[in-house]
């Protein structure tokens, strides 16, 4: 049997710093060179006229246009900060609404029976409607202004927000309510001291879920119905027939929904921090 | 037996038509307050939908409308696994190549797939192709991240064993790691079917001449929240109806995932 057992024993030293640099080094140049080829590609397949202008347009424009938007106005009336600006307006009302009034709502349904039992049948009947196909309902309710893409923005953000923290409290563990019951607390006290920090992290990624939910469906009212914000230049860039635009509008979507997630993340990582988490 | 008792017994039977009972009295209530044009009783929805039915909107009946979102959405929706699920795998197989094609996937991953819409309007013109490329877009990102997170996350352990017994590079990624990485990818097969059920709708409400995207917006062009509401009905049963077909098929490829209701 003693042979069965001789494996060999790895010598295990501890890789020098320098070492570990030098992989993280070699490890981004293969991304830096595969995300420039993927431009150099790309600037080529148009300066070639593989694909027509009016399709797309090479980077190396896009850098101008996006520079270019920076201060100008044209041609759909308004600088890139300026739909930045109003779309954030739009999307954060929603949001904000929704978090306010949909956090609390779950929490309260999975808590308390004949919440749950009044609130549930008409969530559920709304539920597999998806945002988008209000816009047209909440178009001719509240017109084409604000109040009407914060009203599709806020429904978009709440069924996130309302499942995430039903869940999040349902799943408390019930050895913990009994604890807290025993020692005296009344079943708000209970609420609030064990079944709201347990379902802290169910709640957040509700939160993350109805922020990109408002992000994508603000854009959606944007294209149909607006005349200022990141959705509206998209779709002036389509009836002006100038990719160029499109694709600058498109990157601020991108970039300013991946900014608005991180700082999402970064406000879970100071108050949902797991020693509160794991009761 | 007790009331109660026999309530409780038959709760599967009865919760339901309790709460669509609940709901139909409150939306008949908020009419009576808001009252007449804006918001209609769902008796006039119902009438609504048995003259949609009867019908041709747009030169199409309701059911052909049916028809073309759901082939849009199924086209997509397969194009998009048929791509998404290898590329997340061998993205969370490989170091390399994943390095490689991160970046590229990192920019264009948070921009909604609606935001795709103008452009491909401008590719493809404003026939069947933009809807299918949203519907696409919005599958296939969802199925890659699914993917590549259950391959990133297969429990070292098991790798290491395969590879102690002396299987290959290839076994290990056959036998091993994808059938590892199953639940994370079948998460993802929800998710991206109600994502290109709501893309298909977007890229309809946008512009298309049928539909079910297209019922929506002509309901608005004509100033009928009936029809508007029909709409929204069909659409909320069709996406339920698809989720809940994914999740039965879901139990018969996943049978150890008996969590799943």
């Amino acid at each position: 049997m003693e042979n069965v057992c001789k494996l060999p024993l790895i010598p295990r030293e501890p890789t020098p710093y320098i070492t570990h640099l030098k992989a993280a080094a070699k490890d981004n140049t293969i991304s830096i060179i595969s995300f420039l080829a993927f431009l150099i590609a790309w600037e080529l397949v148009c300066r070639l006229g593989i694909i027509g202008p009016y399709q797309l347009v090479p980077p190396s424009q896009l850098v101008s246009t996006f520079i270019m938007k920076l201060t100008q106005a044209n041609p759909d009336g308004g600088t890139l900060f300026a739909h930045t600006k109003a779309s954030l307006i739009v999307a954060l009302t929603g949001f904000g609404s929704a978090v306010l009034i949909g956090v609390p709502l779950g929490l309260f349904m999975g808590w308390y029976k004949p919440v749950d039992i009044m609130v549930t049948p008409i969530f559920d009947a709304v539920r597999p409607i998806p945002p988008i196909a209000w816009i047209p309902l909440a178009i001719i309710w509240l017109g084409i202004g604000l109040p009407a893409k914060a009203f599709i923005i806020w429904l978009a953000a709440f069924v996130p927000c309302v499942i995430n923290s039903y869940t999040g409290i349902k799943l408390t563990n019930p050895v913990l309510t009994r604890v807290a019951e025993i020692y005296g607390a009344s079943r708000w006290e209970a609420f609030y001291k064990v079944g709201v920090p347990s379902a802290i992290p169910m709640v957040f990624t509700g939160l993350k879920l109805s922020l990109n939910a408002s992000w994508t469906t603000l854009v959606a009212a944007e294209l149909l119905a607006a005349s200022e914000g990141l959705g509206y230049l998209i779709q002036m860039g389509r009836r002006l027939s100038m990719p160029d635009i499109i694709i600058v509008g498109m990157l601020t979507i991108g970039f300013t929904g991946a900014m608005m997630s991180w700082g999402l993340n970064l406000i879970e990582a100071r108050f949902a921090s797991s020693k509160r988490v794991n009761l | 037996m007790s009331t109660a008792a026999i309530l409780k017994k038959n709760s599967k039977l009865f919760l339901p038509v309790l709460s669509m009972s609940i709901f139909l009295s409150i939306w008949q209530v908020l009419h009576w307050i808001i009252g007449g044009e804006f918001l209609p009783s769902p008796y006039q929805v119902y009438l609504e939908a048995m003259r949609m039915f009867s019908i041709k909107i747009g030169g199409n009946s309701v059911w052909m409308h049916i028809y073309y979102s759901l082939r849009r959405v199924i086209l997509a929706y397969l194009l998009g696994a048929a791509t998404g699920l290898p590329l997340g795998m061998y993205m969370g197989w490989n170091r390399t190549f994943d390095k490689v094609v991160k970046p590229v996937f990192e920019v264009l991953r948070p921009i909604p797939p609606i935001a795709w819409i103008p452009i491909a309007i401008l590719w493809f013109g404003i026939g069947e192709g933009p809807k299918i490329f949203i519907c696409y877009v919005g599958a296939f990102v969802i199925f890659v991240l699914n993917s590549y997170t259950g391959m990133r996350y297969t429990d070292p352990l098991l790798i290491a064993a395969a590879r102690t017994y002396g299987a290959t590079r290839r076994q290990q990624l056959f036998n091993v790691a994808i059938p590892a990485s199953m639940p994370s990818v079948f998460a993802g097969v929800q998710n991206a079917l109600s994502m290109s059920w709501m893309c298909v709708l977007a890229a309809e409400l946008v512009g298309a001449r049928e539909g079910v995207g297209y019922l929506i917006i002509q309901g608005m062009d004509m100033y009928k929240p009936p029809m508007i509401m029909v709409g929204m009905i069909i659409i909320g049963i069709i996406g339920a109806s698809l989720a809940v077909i994914l999740r039965r098929f879901e139990r018969v490829v996943c049978p150890w995932r008996r969590d799943l209701t």
